[in-house]
């Protein structure tokens, strides 16, 4: 219970952190809205009315009580650029950015988790030095680049030419494949050198613990000390990894690949905030998901907690 | 025990690692690149227009041009010395920063400070990001610097929370409890006796936030969050996003082989240092 206690104020404590950095930089310390609100022939009235509006009048923290209290009760406000409720434009998005990203992440992690799996069981060997230094180079290609040949190669008349280079018409199965195909491609590649070299170390450190050697002396069979030894007692540093690079992955890879594919999802939507300053837009979009993050990091260590009580 | 591994034990396994050593020449290259650049040797008419639009290849213009006929084999080498300032800038500021709030926290484990150091990692690696930098981006209204102070306000974090540890771990050693035993001051002997003993963190870490520094460059100059006038592998390659789609590749692969090359040396320069830092191999 204590434990349960401390957990959940170390939670709202970082919650606390997390909004009030959004808060400082987007805006307690954010460029003056009044202009962009009220284009440049503004009355003297009018201007004293919208700094009111925003609470340039007041002092730090009701303004800062007050963001949070808009924040959590999901009045986010409007877009600047097109007046849509914020809210129902990250309502929107959102499905739109899962349905993209979701395939990548998994896929990535799983083929990461094979590969890695045949290099610590071959490990020293020739497969486990091509696997290794595949992944090395594959860590050494950015991002970008993999986006652009990739585009290249399949979406253009340059290349094969089969899946579209930008947009997203999804209405049915067929259609979700032709156009998720080739930014989930982006992913994987992306992925799987960090993926491959994470599982490789975490599978190697169980591989070399003294109880796989006395079950293997037994006689198991490969696929027995992979599966009911190794797998399940390196669950818990797998999880942690896969959480930790759902932000990373999910927010860079929406980033990149919405903006790149012409895809309405989040990513878009913040790309298109930060070249338009819209403001309403952006903060919401680094609270919220700052906000998630941390939500998502407490329930972990509460679910580590029951899986494992020795955990402090 | 780091620190206590003899220095000449390290520098063997160095010289036996050769993929390490390629990745540290390739390196060099680059950094002797950088170096001219800087001191006006090569490099200077990145900005000229100085051919037709999209010419391709010649004696006169290496990798050709681009869409406004500025020669590329000029951006490109120009590029290289933006890249080692931003790195160079980020990792040896985010590199002090770290080992600062590092052994103030470790040292003083479990006061406020400690606390107040991990509180703040905690907050900063919660936020994503790229969401941080477009928020950092947008409060300092696209100034020049918004990128570099992004990285450095984030990546400090993972080098403080090593050096955090390390510190905890080597306060209850023999010879750091004697140094204090004899009446030398805190201050002092963590300075003397305990930093120095953080090295072999610092010098792999600060060498992985380079290449964190250079890689995400590109992605910000991509979204426009990145290098703002001027020119760079990353803003190279998305002018080329546009003109692969014409098949004009020069611009796209004058800035993609470079970039590729030099994050596989310093991967295999970091892996080769890794490998003969880590106190835990012994001399296997």
């Amino acid at each position: 219970m204590a434990f349960l206690l401390r957990k959940l104020a170390h939670g709202l404590l970082l919650i606390l952190g997390v909004t009030l950095v959004s808060f400082l930089l987007m805006v307690y310390f954010g460029p003056d809205q009044t202009y962009n609100l009220l284009g440049k022939n503004a009355t003297a009235a009018q201007i004293q009315e919208i700094h009111q509006q925003l609470g340039y009048d007041r002092a730090f923290t009701s303004r800062y009580i007050d963001y949070l209290h808009d924040l959590f009760t999901l009045q986010l406000g409007a877009s600047n650029s097109n007046g849509e409720k914020v809210i129902d434009l990250l309502w929107r998005s959102l499905p739109i950015t899962l349905a993209l990203m979701l395939p990548g992440f998994i896929i990535g992690n799983l083929l990461g988790a094979g590969l890695g799996m045949l290099a610590a069981w071959h490990r020293n060997r020739r497969l486990d030095r091509l696997i290794s230094g595949v992944s090395a180079t594959g860590m050494s290609i950015s991002f970008l680049i993999i986006v652009i040949v990739l585009q290249v190669l399949l979406c253009t008349p340059q290349g094969l030419n089969l899946f579209p280079a930008r947009g997203w018409q999804v209405t049915d199965l067929p259609s979700y494949l032709y156009y998720v195909t080739v930014p989930t491609l982006s992913l994987v590649f992306i992925t799987l050198g960090y993926n491959t070299r994470f599982f490789r170390a975490v599978f190697v450190e169980e591989l070399g613990r003294e109880h796989i050697r006395t079950v293997r002396a037994f006689g198991a069979s490969p696929a027995q000390i992979m599966g009911r030894h190794v797998l399940k007692n390196s669950l818990p540093a797998v999880l942690t990894r896969v959480l930790f690079s759902i932000p990373l992955v999910i927010v860079t890879g929406s980033l990149v690949l919405e903006t790149f594919f012409g895809i309405p999802g989040i990513g878009k939507v913040s790309f298109d905030a930060t070249t338009n300053g819209d403001q309403p837009v952006l903060q919401a979009v680094v609270a919220l998901t700052a906000v998630l993050f941390v939500v998502m990091q407490t329930l972990a260590d509460l679910a580590y907690r029951l899986a494992d009580p020795r955990v402090a | 025990m780091p620190g206590f591994e003899p220095t000449h034990r390290v520098w063997q396994k160095l010289r036996a690692n050769r993929a390490g050593l390629a990745g540290f020449a390739l390196v060099s290259l680059y950094g002797l690149i950088a170096l001219s650049v800087a001191l006006g040797w090569a490099g200077q008419e990145w900005s000229l227009v100085s051919g037709e639009r999209w010419e391709s290849a010649s004696s006169e213009h290496w990798f050709g041009t681009n869409q406004l006929g500025q020669d590329i084999f000029q951006r490109a080498i120009y590029s290289v010395r933006i890249a080692f300032e931003i790195g160079l800038l980020v990792a040896l500021t985010s590199t002090l920063l770290g080992s600062v709030c590092g052994a103030i926290s470790g040292w003083c484990a479990d006061t406020w400070a400690d606390d107040g150091v991990v509180f703040i990692t905690g907050v900063l690696d919660s936020i994503p990001f790229y969401l941080f930098a477009a928020a950092v981006a947008f409060a300092f209204q696209a100034s020049a610097w918004a990128m570099q102070i992004a990285m450095v306000a984030t990546f400090w974090t993972t080098t403080s929370r090593l050096v955090r540890a390390e510190v905890m771990r080597l306060k209850n050693r023999d010879f750091v409890q004697s140094a204090l035993a004899i009446g030398l001051p805190p201050h002092l002997v963590l300075l003397r006796h305990v930093l120095p003993n953080t090295g072999h963190i610092l010098l792999a870490q600060a060498a992985m936030v380079f290449v964190a520094a250079i890689k995400t460059e590109v992605i910000l100059s991509f979204l426009g969050l990145g290098v703002q006038d001027g020119v760079s592998w990353g803003l190279m390659l998305a002018e080329s996003t546009q003109e692969v789609l014409v098949s004009q590749f020069n611009n796209h692969l004058a800035a993609a082989i470079p970039l590729l090359l030099l994050l596989l040396g310093f991967n295999l320069m970091i892996d080769a240092l890794q490998d003969a830092l880590d106190p835990r191999q012994g001399s296997a």
